[in-house]
Parts: C-alpha cells; structure tokens; sequence
C-alpha cells in the first residue's frame, strides 16, 4: 500500500441533502499534485455542491474530506483559507474599483498587494473600473485574480471559463497551467466546451 | 418499565392535586386563605419554564460542538417550545393570583417581570427557527442564539428588582418569597415541583420522538415521489 | 506572537476600512440614520416642547425617548453591515478570505463609529430641544459611551445571525429586543440619573459588566455563526 502523498485531497463518502433532495449520496474521489479531476454529469446533479463541500463553504451531512498540505492535515477552518474558488455566484465589492477589492482582499489573506497589481496586468483587467460596472467576462477575469491572490495549493474551478473572449481564455489557461506544473491540485466542474489538459481522472455524478 | 412510569406520573400528579386542595391547609395572611392554592402550580410552571430555558442551552451547547446532531437540535427547540407554553402558564396563574390578592391583574412583582422579559427570548427563538429553512443551518443559528440569551438573561433578573422596587415601593413586598409555610404546604409545594418536572421531560421526550417521526415520514414521502 | 496579532489587526482594519469607504460612497446607513434620527426628534421635541414638560417629568420620560431612538435607528441602520454582504453575496468571498474574529471585531468597529456618530448627532440636540439641563455631564458621556458600545456589540451580533434567515427587516428588531433590553434599562436609568445630577449608582457597573458579556460571548459565538 502506497503512503499517502505529502499533498492531496481526498473524500469518501460525501452526502449532502437540501431539504428532502439528497443532492450528493456517497461521492468518492481523490486528487494529486499537478493532476486535475474532472467532475462531469447533467444540471443539478451536484457538481457545484461538491465542490462548495471542498471549500469548506458547506457542510456535508456525512462523508470525510481529508486535505493535507506537506504532510499537514487541515482543518476545515484552515482548509477554507487555503483553496482558490472559481464559482459563478462568487461576487465582489460594487461600490470598490477592481483594485481597491484586490487589495482587501490582498490584506485579508496577508499578500503583499504587488501580487495583485500582478494578477491584474496578467488578465487585463482595469484597476480603476468599479467592480458593479464590470462586464460579466471581465467579473469572471476579476474571479481568477481573487482565487490565485494568495498561491493555493488547491484550486476548485467551477465553471471556470464562461463568458471569456479568446484572450481571457488564453490568460486563465496559462495560469492553470503554471498552477499545476508548480504541484498544485485542480478540481473542475463545467468547463463549457474547453479542453483541459492534465485530467487525471473524471467523476460522473448524478445517473 | 417503559409504560409504567407514565402511570405513575399521572397517579403522582393525581396526588399532588389531592394534597394542593384538601391535604395542604389554606395560608395564613392571605386576602383569601384558598386561594394560596394556586400557588402550588404557579410555582413548579416557573420553575419548569426557566429549567426549559436552561436545558435548551445544554442541548444547544451539545449540539454546536458535539458533532451537529439533528437530536440535540430538535431537544433545544422542543424544549424551548414547552419553556414558553410553562412560562405563559405560570404568568397566568400569577396574574390570576394577584388579582384576587391584590385587586390588580399585575403589579410590577419582580419576579414576573423577570419571567414574562425572558419569556420574550423563547418567542424570538421561535420566529428565528422559522425564518431558516436549511436545517444545519437554523441549528446552528437557533444554538447560537439559545446560548446568547442565557448569557444575558441573568442580567434581567438583578436589574428589574432594582428598578421596580424604586418605582413601586409597594408596602406588600414580594410574598412568595416570604411566605411562613407550614410543613404540609412545603410538602405538597415539593411534591408538585417533582411532578411538573417529571412532566416536562416526559411530554418533552414525546414532542421528540413525535417530530422525528413526522420528519422521517415526510422524507420518505419526498423520495417516493 | 506580535506578528500573528498585527496580522490580525491589519485584517480588522481592513474589514473597517472596506466598509466605511464602501459607506462614503453611498451613503446608504448615514442616510437612514440621520434621516431616522431626524424625524423622530421633530416629532418628540414638537409634541413635547410646547407642552412645556416640566422638570421631574422630563427626567421621568425624555431619557426612555433617547433610547428609544437610539435603539431604533439602530435598527434601521446597523444590521446592513452582514445583510448587505449576504444579499450581495460577498459574503462568499469573505468567508473564504477572512479569520472571523477579525471580521467580527471590524464590522463592530464599523457599527460603534456609526452608533457614536449618531448620538454625538442627536444628544445635543435632544437636550436643547427639550431644554434639559444635565446634573452630571461626565455621566452622561460615560453613559452613552458604555451603552452605545453595548448597542454596537449586541447588534453587530444579531445582524450576522439574521442575515442568513429570511424577513430580516423585522427578524432582527425581534431578536435584537430581548438581547439589547437589560443595556436599555441599565442606560436609561443612568441617563436619569445623570440628568438628575445624582451620582451614578451600581447600574453604571452593570452596564459595564453587560459589555464585557456581550463582547466575550460575540465573539466566543461569532465563529459558529459566520463558518458553516
């Protein structure tokens, strides 16, 4: 049996119902360094709750996730502040410019706000454009910036890439690339019709 | 055993009845002497009302950071529940109580304005519940505020004697404090403080078992469908 | 040691700063409590000022009506501060991003500014509308510093719990009663006696001891409230 690497995820078991819809029932999987796991199947199916349950932003009814970085279990409290969420419903400060939401969040997360400033430049977004003014292709580059802001180990990208032009694409997919050549862990859901490279595995939910 | 107990509970009960009008002879110094009686119900409701309060913030404390079970949950808020319906019971009987010994149906007594202020906590525990349809989600906040208010509620109690004092300085002082009790009355008075407890866990455990049975069949329905 | 605490006061500054400049551009709690306040001090002062309340009664009555206020516009004001990142779904990203008690300590931060501002706003002109003349002027500040810090906290509180439940316009003043009414007694009874010039009694420890409660337990609690 083969020891568990210094840097994975895994889960077993994951349950989740809302009301008297059982949305997850027994979901398995596990992801390595520079792999990503590709989570497929129909609308509703649970996707997006699975991966709000690997954030930590939900609670599952039962199941175990089991995350450890260098060999370090986390909690869920730490594991929350580690992960880099892409999700569609994640939104951010209207009445701030683009800049002024970074650099928040830059000292919520104790990044030096030059990573930011970076991260801008990286995907063209315009630091001085009220963030409620955005484009729903440029709010979707603002979400990359935010989920890369503090070099997760982990990325839980849902959705990832709707509403992007050509260069917002390309941008996002050198990114990711970079992410997971430098050991870092990916979990995708609805990625549209773009290719990822790197799938180590895929889980169906929901047949 | 299971079934005996109830039994023994209503021939208890029957008991303490039985005690409070014919065994108990009638205080002494009361406007009228009978209707001391009341107090042998009025009391144990008090009682029980704040024992649900503070059985509810156990639960809730269970509940929070003992794993999130569904049980400790649903143990809060029927507890919770029978807490308030204990407490506008004994709020009642005071009220009753104090019109036929006083002539007003409230007097700014201490302790029932402490009780009736508290009760307020109960029914806003109740609207919070049914505000939150996700079930983890209103255990957790209902807990929360559960444990809130039993932080805060002492404060009521040190702070409207004060104050009600300075405003009425009534010549009658609290009285059922200070009630000279005869050994019989004490008798009955313990005797039914037993029984009202004893009541309240059984009809608490009940609500319980009668909940999780309604919510288990309205889950089974919905995955049939 | 220090550099964990100084990483946690940046985050709660930040959190304050984020939501007082996200304020000066809208406007929107300023706006609600200023207009509140105003309103119901033209109501109280016109009813009661031709009147001509006199003294014993303006110590009885006038310091319920400051509360009241007070509590009130609060009401309307404060619980934006967690309904606002709710609704606007911020909340997603601050869960993620930020340690919670660092969050908590910035949006109390936020609201005690906020209570501060609006009793600095109405306080006088309570006073000179009803032609009150304070007995004991350091109380009176130490009253509504003490009880606005109190309001602050206990609100501050409730507004993180009611932003995840529906109707929480009335939901919050339901909740946010029987939490806030053992602040409201102690404080209206020092504003007597302030008022009246009488030294503070033991309602002034009270009070006291009421805030370091609420405090403790905000934010022993905050944490089950904010993370799932």
């Amino acid at each position: 049996m083969s020891p568990l690497p210094e840097t994975s995820l895994r889960f077993a078991g994951l349950s989740r119902r809302f009301g008297r819809l059982a949305v997850l029932d027994g979901v398995s999987g596990a992801v390595a360094p520079g792999e990503v796991l590709l989570v497929t199947g129909p609308n509703g199916s649970g996707k997006s709750t699975l991966l709000r349950c690997l954030s930590g932003l939900l609670a599952p009814d039962a199941g175990d996730i089991l995350y450890r970085e260098d060999g370090v279990t986390l909690e869920p409290a730490e594991r929350r502040r580690r992960v880099g969420l892409v999700a569609p419903d994640l939104a951010f400060y209207a009445d701030l410019t683009v800049e002024e939401n970074l650099d928040f969040f830059s000292r919520l997360r104790r990044v030096a706000p030059a990573r930011g400033r970076e991260l801008l430049r990286r995907l063209g977004l315009p630091p001085d454009r009220m963030a409620g003014a955005l484009s729903s292709g440029m709010r979707q580059r603002l979400r990359w910036a935010w989920a890369l802001l503090h070099r997760p180990r982990l990325l839980l990208l849902d959705e990832p890439f709707q509403n992007f032009d050509a260069a917002g694409e390309q941008a996002v997919r050198e990114l990711l690339a970079e992410h997971l050549v430098a050991a870092g862990l990916a979990v995708v859901a609805n990625p549209g019709t773009l290719e990822i490279d790197r799938v180590a595995a895929s889980l169906r939910l929901g047949d | 055993m299971k079934t005996f107990l109830p039994w023994l509970l209503w021939l208890w009960m029957c008991a303490v009845l039985v005690g409070a009008f014919l065994y108990a002879p009638p205080a002494a110094g009361f406007a009228e002497g009978e209707s001391s009686r009341i107090l042998f119900f009025h009391v144990p409701m008090a009682w029980v009302s704040l024992l649900a309060f503070v059985a509810a913030a156990v639960w809730s404390v269970r509940y929070l950071y003992r794993g999130r079970d569904p049980r400790h949950d649903r143990a809060a808020a029927v507890a919770v529940q029978l807490g308030l319906i204990f407490g506008v019971l004994a709020t009642v009987t005071g009220a009753i109580w104090a019109n036929v010994e006083w002539g007003t149906w409230w007097n700014w007594d201490p302790r029932q304005t402490s009780i009736l202020l508290s009760m307020l906590f109960y029914a806003a525990y109740l609207a919070l519940r049914s505000a939150i349809e996700d079930p983890q989600t209103r255990g957790r906040l209902s807990a929360v505020y559960a444990l809130l208010g039993l932080v805060v509620t002492p404060f009521l109690f040190f702070i409207v004697p004060r104050i009600t004092f300075s405003l009425h300085p009534d010549p009658v002082v609290n009285t059922q404090g200070k009630i000279e009790m005869e050994s019989r009355m004490q008798q009955v008075l313990y005797a039914s403080t037993i029984g009202f407890t004893a009541l309240f866990f059984w009809v608490h455990n009940l609500q319980c078992r009668l909940q999780a049975l309604i919510e288990r069949q309205s889950e089974a329905g919905g995955s049939r469908s | 040691m220090w550099p964990q605490a100084s990483a946690w006061a940046t985050e709660a500054a930040a959190v304050f700063a984020k939501d007082w400049r996200s304020e000066l551009r809208t406007r929107y709690a300023l706006n609600t409590l200023a207009l509140f306040a105003f309103t119901t001090l033209v109501v109280v002062s016109v009813s009661l000022g031709p009147l001509g309340v006199s003294e014993s009664q303006g110590t009885a009555v006038l310091p319920v009506l400051l509360w009241l206020i007070l509590l009130f516009a609060a009401a309307a004001g404060l619980p934006r501060s967690f309904v606002h990142e709710e609704e606007t779904q911020t909340a997603i990203a601050l869960r993620l991003a930020a340690t919670p008690s660092a969050l908590f300590c910035g949006k109390l931060a936020y609201c005690l500014t906020l209570v501060i501002a609006l009793e600095a706003l109405i306080t006088p002109v309570f006073l000179a509308m009803m032609n009150l003349s304070v007995g004991a002027p350091l109380l009176l500040v130490l009253v509504l510093a003490a009880g606005g810090y109190g309001l602050a906290a206990g609100s501050t509180l409730v507004a993180a719990i009611i932003a995840q439940a529906r109707g929480k316009g009335t939901l919050f003043s339901v909740l946010a009663f029987p939490v806030l009414l053992p602040l409201l007694l102690l404080a209206v009874e020092l504003t007597r006696q302030a008022i009246g010039g009488d030294p503070a009694g033991v309602a002034l420890t009270q009070l006291i001891l009421y805030d370091a409660t609420i405090t403790v337990a905000a934010l022993m609690l905050f944490p089950a409230v904010w993370n799932p």
